[in-house]
């Protein structure tokens, strides 16, 4: 089975998600957002999802916004769908 | 992470079988939807949505309604939302689509009920869904046996108001839909406590005429040869307007469709070149219910348009915005609802003609008609509806399933050679 490696930042509330999300967008950081993954919360709600080579640059976004509150960047490996 | 729990525990939710319900969303959203390549950045709303799907809009008719706000809870596209949001009350969709609620709902519904109908009944009485939970008032309808008799049992939870929907399209039904519209009114107005009046009934019919033009626009963007955004991306969409705050996911949309407008200049298409173009036709797929396009789009298919109650046929036509007078909206009102296609009328020649033009106008190659188990209006007019499609040489084939994933090997087998018998 394929895997790959995703990094996912966590929020303690969906408003940080969203003040993070309009930053990436405007520094063109790709990014997607998804439910976070079980594995890392049992509270349901928003994480963004980057590529893991991107952790240093949202590192950096986040020292220069310190209003942006998170919940750490985790790392996750994941198996790839095979259809 | 946002703790929604003391929200859910004011609405009365199960908790821990809630949480099990909450347990298996990311994956499952992250297997059919983020695994899809070269998706629009756009889509980063729907999936906000979709993780918030009980937590950001629970919230915000929790908020609503300690202010007063009423909140209406309905299952079908012939509910006017317009007559709902001129009260000032908050409409939303209560279809259940997901495998989870079925053995709950069979607690109390024959197994040979449909599983859309089996699933609404078992969200609400197994209390793990918070909109069920947050519904002032349960608006039915009269669409088929199963709803109908269901409506009996939820209204054993929550008010229920049904709506008569007539089964005929003579002159006679469309004054007594009109009439159904005039009592559902009084009914908001008793409910809310606000008056429907022309200016607040013209201001709403404006906000969800602009929801639908969004949405036909959304749809006309997959009329091209290089689709910039994939079907299964476009039945989620038409999923959330149901339960969506109105303008906000109407400025999103066509949010989207500005980026999709940019990538159809780019020739960017989301499918490989010879990948099938399918319209899909039948009954609604509920969220979470993405089986049927997942398949299709797993099996070198894309499906350009849905000729169903979670597409065309919730937001073709709009609603004239001139009238003099109520009684003239109520009228034009009537006559929009009255004008969607469904398997519950006798005779139903307009499906037949629309599925015919969305083949067309979508340029589709070939028709997957989809059926829930237990439908009957739509099992028995397929009969109908692939006698006139072979008239027109149009591929048709049937496909029965429910929320359960035991036959998408099997269904898989099926749609891959049909996709290969449109190649000659």
């Amino acid at each position: 089975m394929k895997k790959q490696v995703k990094a996912y930042i966590l929020f303690p509330s969906h408003t940080d998600g969203l003040k993070l999300e309009k930053v990436l967008k405007e520094r063109k950081v790709k990014y997607t957002i998804t439910p976070t993954p079980r594995s890392l919360s049992k509270s349901c709600g928003i994480a963004i999802m980057i590529d893991p080579n991107d952790i240093k640059k949202v590192e950096n976004i986040l020292k220069i916004n310190p209003e942006i509150k998170t919940e750490g960047i985790h790392k996750l490996e994941k198996r790839k769908r095979v259809t | 992470m946002a703790d929604y729990k003391e929200l859910w525990k004011s609405l009365d939710i199960d908790l821990e079988k809630h949480d099990k319900l909450c347990a298996v969303l990311p994956e499952f959203y992250e297997d059919i939807y983020l695994s899809q390549e070269n998706r629009p950045d756009g889509m980063n709303y729907f999936n906000f949505v979709v993780s918030e799907i009980h937590g950001l809009r629970i919230k915000e008719l929790a908020d609503f309604k300690e202010k007063g706000g009423k909140v209406f809870g309905s299952f079908c596209v012939f509910v006017p939302d317009e007559i709902v949001f001129a009260a000032d009350g908050i409409g939303v969709g209560l279809c259940g689509g997901s495998d989870f609620w079925v053995p709950d709902g069979e607690k109390e519904l024959p197994r040979n009920t449909c599983p859309l109908i089996k699933a609404s009944v078992g969200a609400r009485i197994s209390n793990t869904c918070p909109y069920f939970s947050s519904a002032d008032m349960l608006v039915g309808e009269t669409t088929c046996d199963g709803k109908k008799k269901a409506w009996e049992i939820l209204g054993e939870y929550t008010p229920m108001h049904v709506m008569d929907l007539p089964q005929m399209k003579r002159e006679k039904d469309y004054k007594h839909w009109k009439e159904e519209l005039e009592i559902f009114k009084d009914k908001v107005e008793k409910m809310t406590g606000n008056k429907v009046t022309k200016d607040k009934l013209q201001e709403s019919i404006k906000m969800i005429n602009d929801k639908r033009k969004a949405l036909q626009r959304l749809y006309d963007l997959r009329k091209n040869e290089k689709l910039p955004i994939s079907g299964k991306d476009a039945l989620l969409i038409t999923q959330i307007a149901f339960y969506d705050d109105p303008k906000r996911f109407t400025e999103k949309v066509n949010e989207l469709c500005d980026e999709l407008e940019e990538r159809v200049k780019n020739e960017v298409n989301v499918f490989n070149d010879d990948t099938k173009r399918i319209l899909v036709t039948g009954t609604p797929q509920a969220v979470p219910n993405w089986k049927m396009h997942d398949i299709i789009e797993t099996s070198g298919g894309a499906v350009v348009c849905e000729e169903t109650c979670i597409g065309t046929r919730y937001f073709t036509n709009t609603v004239n915005e001139d009238c003099n007078s109520l009684d003239e909206q109520l009228k034009e009102l009537s006559n929009r609802y009255m004008g969607i296609n469904c398997a519950c009328f006798t005779p139903n020649d307009g499906r037949i003609d629309d599925i015919k033009r969305l083949y067309k106008e979508y340029n589709a190659e070939g028709v997957i008609y989809y059926s829930l188990p237990f439908c009957n209006t739509y099992a028995i007019e397929y009969k109908r509806v692939k006698e006139e499609l072979d008239k027109e040489g149009i591929p048709v084939i049937m496909i029965e399933t429910d929320y359960s994933n035991q036959d998408v090997g099997q269904i898989k087998t099926r749609l891959e050679a049909f996709f290969e018998m449109l190649e000659n």
